[in-house]
Formats: C-alpha cells, sequence, structure tokens
C-alpha cells in the first residue's frame, strides 16, 4: 500500500501542519511516512502545497506529488487558481475534497471517476477555534476519507503536533473537537494502491542567447491586474455616518487596498483586500464593520 | 530496540551535532537552514544541550569563528546554505589549511541570480576544491549518520581536515520521515571526545596558521592536505565496519542500488537519488536491466569504488543537479576520468542535467535517460553534449510567464 495525499491551501491556513498531522497519525498506526511542503518567499495568501505519503512498506519516492489518490483543497477558490491548479493528476478511482458549503454536483469540477465530498470547514474551525485556520480539520478529513487511521491516532496527533507550538491547553481541546467532528462528517473510502506514473516528454530547450534569456521583466506594472481579494473570509465595510476621514485605516492597509477618494473619503479596493481586518480592529472611530463571505469576488 | 521517529532533515542535522556532544557552534540563519540553529539553540536554552552557540555577524566571521574555535581542541559544528557558504567561500580555504577538523552541514539551495529558494548543488560544488571532506546525503537517516562519521573522519590523525555534510533544502530539509535516533552511550563509544592536535592553551602557546612564503614549503603543505583527505577513503572502509556493529547500518563511499546484474546504470547523488530509484524499479519490471549508483562520499572522490562498479557495464548516464555554464555539468567529467584506465570500460558515458532549483523530474523524464541509454543514442550535439532535462509542460509555462514579462518569444 502507498497512499499519495496532497494539500492545497493558502499560506497561514495550515496546509503543512494538516500534512504533518495525518503523517504522525499514520506513523502512529505503525506505518510509514513521508511528509513535506513546498512554499516559496509569499506572504501570508499565497498558494500553498503540501504532500503525506503513507505505506506499510518502503517510500521510494520524494518530493511534488504528481498523481494523488487523494486532494484536499483546503480553499474554494484555488480551484480556479492556475498557479494550484490543485486537481492535476488526480487520478480515476481517487477522491477530491472541497472545503466548501456547496454540494459535490454544485462544484464546476468534471472529473471521470473521482469521488468529490464537501464540508465547510472553515465555518467549523470558526466556530470551534475562533479562527479560520483549518490544519486540524482537513487532516481528520484525509485520515477519514482514506481509512487507514484512526480518530484516536488524529487526536493525538493534533496533541502532538500543536503541543509543540504556544498553544493554551483549552485550545488544544478545542482543535481535538473540532477534528473529531470534521472525522464524524465525511465518509471512508477503500482505496487500492496504483502505481505512480507521472509522465513527462523531455523536449530541447531550445537556441536562447543573450537578453532573450535573461530574467528581465519589461511590462512593468502589470501585477495590478492579478486580484488578491478572491479568498477573504471576513469583508470590511465602512460606514460613512462615524467615518471622520481621520485616514488611520488608510496608513495601516499592508495590501494598499484602501484608497482615499479626492472628497477624503477612504473607500475599500475589494479586488484587493485580502480581509486582514486590520482596519476594522484600527478605525477609532469604530465605522468599519465585517461581515463573513462565503466566496469573495 | 530502536526507537524511530519521523523528523525533518534540519531536525536530523540538529540531532547530529547533539548527538556528537559539540562544544561550540557559531551561527548565522539563511533559509532553508535556520531550522537547524533553532533547533540547536533551543535545546541550548532550556538545557538539554551543553554547548555554546553565538551569532555572528555574517557567514564569513562565523566561518573563522568556527576553525578559530576548533584550533583550540574545542569539538565545532556550525551550518550554513547557497549563498551563506559563497559568503564565506575564502575562509573555507583558510580552515582547511589551518588542519581544524569542524563539520559544516550545508543545506543546499540553487545560487543566485535568479534567486530562488529549492535546491541543487552548485553551492556545495563551489566548495569541491576546498580541501573539506564531503558526504552527500540521501536521507534524513544518512544526515545524523553522517554526521557522525565526518566527526570520526575529520578528527581522525591522518586526516585532520573539516567535513561538509550536503542535504537537500526543502527535499529533506523540510521533509519528514524515519530516522532511527543512535543511542547516546553508543555514539560516546563510536565517537569519544575530541583530543585536539597542539591545540591553543593559555599555558603552552603555539603559533597557527602561519604564513609560508617559500613555494617549496607551501607545496609541501598542499600535497600533505590531499594525501590526508584520500586517508579519509580508507578510513571510511573501517569505520562503517564499525558504525555497522554498533547501529546496524553501514555506509560505503558509494551506495549500489541493482547495479549486480545491471546493464545501463544511472549516476545520481543526494535526495533526487530516491527517484532514481523509483525509474530503476519501473524499469526493472519492465525488462531492462537497470541499476543506480550513488556517490555517498564526493571528497576525497572514491573513483577506485565508482571504476569497479561501472566497469563492464553497457551504458552509463551522470545525472548532474548543477550546472558548469561553458563546460556542462561537474561531476560528468569526474565519473569519465575514474573510468579511463578501465580495459572494460562502459562504450558510451552520457551527460544529463536535471533538478537545477529544484526542478521536480517525472518518471517519463526518468524513464527517457533509461531509453535513451539503451538505444545507446544520445543528443544530436553528440555524446558529450548533455540531456537536459525540461519537459513540454514546462517549456510552455516558461513561455507564458516571458509573454507575461514582456519578452519577445521566438519559435
Ligand atoms: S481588511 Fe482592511 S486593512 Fe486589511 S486588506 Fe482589507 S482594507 Fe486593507
Ligand atoms: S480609520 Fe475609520 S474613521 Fe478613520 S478614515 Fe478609516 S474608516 Fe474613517
Amino acid at each position: 500500500m502507498l497512499l499519495r495525499i496532497r494539500f492545497h491551501g493558502r499560506g497561514g491556513q495550515g496546509g503543512k501542519t494538516a500534512s504533518r498531522i495525518l503523517g504522525s497519525a499514520a506513523f502512529d498506526e505503525g506505518l510509514n511516512v513521508q511528509d513535506s511542503p513546498v512554499y516559496g518567499a509569499e506572504r501570508r495568501g499565497a498558494p500553498v502545497t503540501a504532500f503525506t505519503r503513507i505505506s506499510d512498506g518502503e517510500i521510494l519516492e520524494r518530493g511534488f506529488i504528481f498523481d494523488p489518490d487523494v486532494v484536499i483543497v483546503m480553499d474554494e477558490t484555488l480551484l480556479e487558481d492556475p498557479t494550484a491548479s490543485p486537481l492535476s493528476g488526480l487520478r480515476e478511482g481517487g477522491i477530491l475534497f472541497v472545503n466548501s458549503s456547496r454540494k459535490p454536483d454544485e462544484l464546476n469540477v468534471n472529473l471521470d471517476g473521482v469521488e468529490v465530498v464537501t464540508l465547510n470547514i472553515t465555518d467549523m474551525a470558526l466556530e470551534l477555534l475562533g479562527k479560520p485556520i483549518l490544519s486540524t480539520a482537513s487532516a481528520a478529513v484525509a485520515a477519514k476519507l482514506i481509512s487507514v487511521v484512526s480518530p484516536d491516532a488524529v487526536t493525538s496527533a493534533v496533541r502532538g503536533e500543536l503541543g509543540e507550538g504556544s498553544l493554551s491547553p483549552e485550545a488544544i481541546q478545542m482543535n481535538v473537537a473540532l477534528a473529531g467532528r470534521a472525522f464524524s462528517l465525511v465518509p471512508s473510502f477503500k482505496l487500492s494502491t496504483k502505481e505512480n506514473y507521472s509522465p513527462g516528454t523531455v523536449v530541447p530547450i531550445g537556441v536562447i542567447s543573450g537578453m532573450e534569456g535573461s530574467e528581465d521583466i519589461l511590462l512593468v506594472g502589470n501585477s495590478a491586474l492579478r486580484k488578491t481579494g478572491d479568498w477573504r473570509i471576513y469583508a470590511p465595510t465602512i460606514d460613512y455616518e462615524k467615518c471622520t476621514n481621520c485616514m488611520i485605516c488608510y496608513a495601516y492597509c499592508p495590501e494598499s487596498a484602501m484608497v482615499i477618494e479626492t472628497d477624503g473619503r477612504p473607500v475599500i479596493d475589494m479586488e484587493n483586500c485580502k480581509g486582514c481586518l486590520i482596519c476594522y480592529r484600527e478605525c477609532p472611530t469604530k465605522a468599519i464593520s465585517i461581515t463573513r463571505e462565503v466566496r469573495a469576488l | 530496540m530502536k526507537s524511530l521517529s519521523l523528523m525533518t532533515g534540519n531536525a536530523a542535522a540538529a540531532w547530529g551535532a547533539r548527538l556528537a556532544r559539540v562544544d561550540y557552534i557559531p551561527a548565522y540563519p539563511i533559509t532553508p537552514q535556520t531550522e537547524i540553529i533553532e533547533t540547536l539553540s533551543s535545546w541550548i536554552r532550556n538545557g538539554e544541550m551543553d554547548a555554546k552557540l553565538v551569532q555572528l555577524e555574517s557567514e564569513h566571521s562565523m566561518l573563522t569563528a568556527a576553525g578559530a574555535a576548533s584550533s583550540t581542541g574545542a569539538r565545532v559544528f556550525t551550518a550554513t546554505s547557497s549563498q551563506g557558504l559563497l559568503y564565506g567561500m575564502e575562509m573555507l580555504y583558510n580552515i582547511t589549511g589551518w588542519r581544524t577538523p569542524l563539520v559544516l552541514v550545508n543545506v543546499s539551495r540553487a545560487l543566485a541570480a535568479p534567486i530562488t529558494l529549492e535546491p541543487d548543488h552548485n553551492d556545495v560544488l563551489a566548495a569541491r576544491d576546498s580541501g573539506f571532506l564531503q558526504l552527500h546525503a540521501e536521507n534524513c537517516q544518512e544526515i545524523v549518520d553522517m554526521i557522525l562519521l565526518s566527526y570520526r573522519l575529520a578528527e581522525d590523525r591522518k586526516v585532520m581536515l573539516p567535513a561538509i555534510v550536503n542535504l537537500d533544502g526543502f527535499y529533506l530539509s523540510f521533509t519528514r520521515e524515519r530516522v532511527a535516533l543512535p543511542d547516546m552511550k553508543k555514539v560516546a563509544e563510536f565517537l569519544p571526545e575530541y583530543n585536539g592536535s597542539n591545540p591553543f592553551r593559555a599555558s603552552r602557546p603555539v603559533a597557527k596558521a602561519s604564513s609560508v612564503l617559500s613555494s617549496n614549503l607551501y607545496s609541501y603543505f598542499r600535497y600533505q592536505m590531499h594525501i590526508s583527505s584520500l586517508n579519509a577513503l580508507s578510513l571510511l572502509g573501517r569505520i562503517s565496519g564499525e558504525f555497522e556493529s554498533l547501529f546496524g547500518r553501514s555506509y560505503g563511499p558509494v551506495e549500489e542500488f541493482m547495479t549486480d546484474d545491471a546493464d545501463y546504470v544511472l549516476v545520481m547523488t543526494n535526495s533526487f537519488s530516491t527517484i532514481g530509484k523509483q525509474a530503476v524499479v519501473r524499469m526493472r519490471s519492465r525488462g531492462v536491466r537497470a541499476g543506480l549508483l550513488r556517490i555517498r562520499m564526493l571528497r576525497p572522490f572514491p573513483a577506485d569504488a565508482i571504476a569497479s562498479v561501472l566497469a563492464g557495464k553497457r551504458a552509463v548516464a551522470v545525472f548532474d543537479q548543477n550546472i558548469a555554464p561553458g563546460s556542462g555539468g561537474i561531476i560528468y567529467p569526474e565519473i569519465v576520468s575514474s573510468l579511463y584506465h578501465l580495459k572494460n570500460r562502459p562504450e558510451d558515458v552520457f551527460p544529463v542535467i536535471g533538478g537545477l532549483g529544484g526542478k521536480q523530474i517525472t518518471m517519463g523524464e526518468m524513464e527517457m535517460i533509461f531509453e535513451m541509454m539503451h538505444k545507446g543514442h544520445w543528443s544530436a550535439e553528440g555524446p558529450h553534449s548533455p540531456l537536459y532535462l525540461m519537459r513540454n509542460d514546462e517549456i510552455e509555462s516558461v513561455k507564458k510567464n516571458l509573454q507575461i514579462a514582456g519578452q519577445v518569444v521566438r519559435q
């Protein structure tokens, strides 16, 4: 048996920790495990991928999982993100989990022979932890889907992985409860091991030279075309009755998503606001309120 | 009873230093190495480890401090990566000349520019001719074990040279795997306290790092360094047996994976060898007699061991995860030169370059290498022109990126 699980999340959601909780739980069951994340130098919110391989024998593989048996999409907006492409390589007979309040057939994914499971784990995490941290719930979901890890092993892995940090015993207890609930709400499957085969044709790199082979960026300023506000969990709204145009929100917004109009009023660029809620916390007149967004943009 | 734990390569490196009971750790942070010194510093703070850790203001100072401390007879450990290793490069050559047997862990990360975080071996191979011994790890277990072996080799009176243990960023540094931690008592048996030669003492002054302005003296000391490095090869054979009887794992300078009856052998180093082994198993299941030779010890270079494995093979391909622009792969010519004197040398030795900046390698790419060996047919530019691994889907994404950057993409 060799199972390959690929987690897709955003920086700050807990994708790496999810892969470790699942790994530790499987290891606790006496299985061989390899887990690892990939990420760049990006900030919070950038796509993060993490992997867990679980086997009852040697693991003669390493690095990126090209053809996963299970894909866990921790953020629904990643389904359409070309840099994440979470569905790539998902094999027939595999399982796709999406953190969503929608039903599987309401998602716009067409994959032959793939079981699709959905559950809104963000709201569960908000209810139990007060924060949209999804590591525990994602790991528990993955553990249940693959059938080889017991809920007890998940619980002890949650304690083990989160106990190394600075979490209070109460917070760890809430994470254990969250894992238990997520585990109970998804079905389990019997997965058969498939031989790993990632295709690829080597092609000539072509004759390039001089400045054509350089990393120069000639079209500057086009990063504005990339909208970074598609994965908010809460959206801020300004109540102009209370706003005094003090510009404190403008000074604090780390994304430059707060724009000052010619009349001095602050306006939020919702295409790029990441929902960090710093403006909400800093506004001295409490003119900013927040609402839960299920799907931003 | 072996107790297994799951740990990252960085944690394994920290454990290696802890088990070796090092005295002094000069440090400077750099991704993807920083976790090693963070782990060590937290152990020292909690009283779990008895050592001094000092953060210096650069890698150059860090390596100077490392060499100086080692010359007092302290057991010294340090770690860096990529640009950090290059920034300290001048001191690498000094440390070897001082004959200070410290251990440096390098977490491989490709060199800038362009800047990246993922691994290839241009960083560690830039230190190839510095006189450091070099051991390159495939997995997290080897990292712990190689650090212990390195101190034994480095501190031997016949060697007295520092050692680099190399591990790949991400593919090992942040990857958790099963590791059997050696028992501390047995480690003390394998690696006793270090007794430095002619250490600095307040009561007994010694002049070290003396200047040598005469060419005959200079030549003499450089030859000594070379011969001492070669001594580490035969020594590894001896202590690896000792290591095996204590810990159950043995380490020669090379690892032979299904090479015995193989016709086609791929030569690799470091963590991507795991992917190479997977390809070998796959080729075997398709009836191709494939094998893999992994070089564990890169300095001293185990030319005889390599020649004895590759003698009589039909074809060999050398996978270089590095590039020397204007020449090709760095390890390829070293393999070729170790085979040249053989009567029954392999007819074809093909160069492959791949995995630069951590570029992922698919099974399709690996199979292509074996198929080309099988056909005895290499690139149109001739047998010495490397096969540059780059897939069609990757070229497409490069083109897309160049277009976004406003560059004209031809063809
Ligand atoms: S929540 Fe407020 S501070 Fe944060 S990105 Fe949006 S506008 Fe800026
Ligand atoms: S901080 Fe509050 S009061 Fe000040 S400009 Fe922003 S929304 Fe208005």
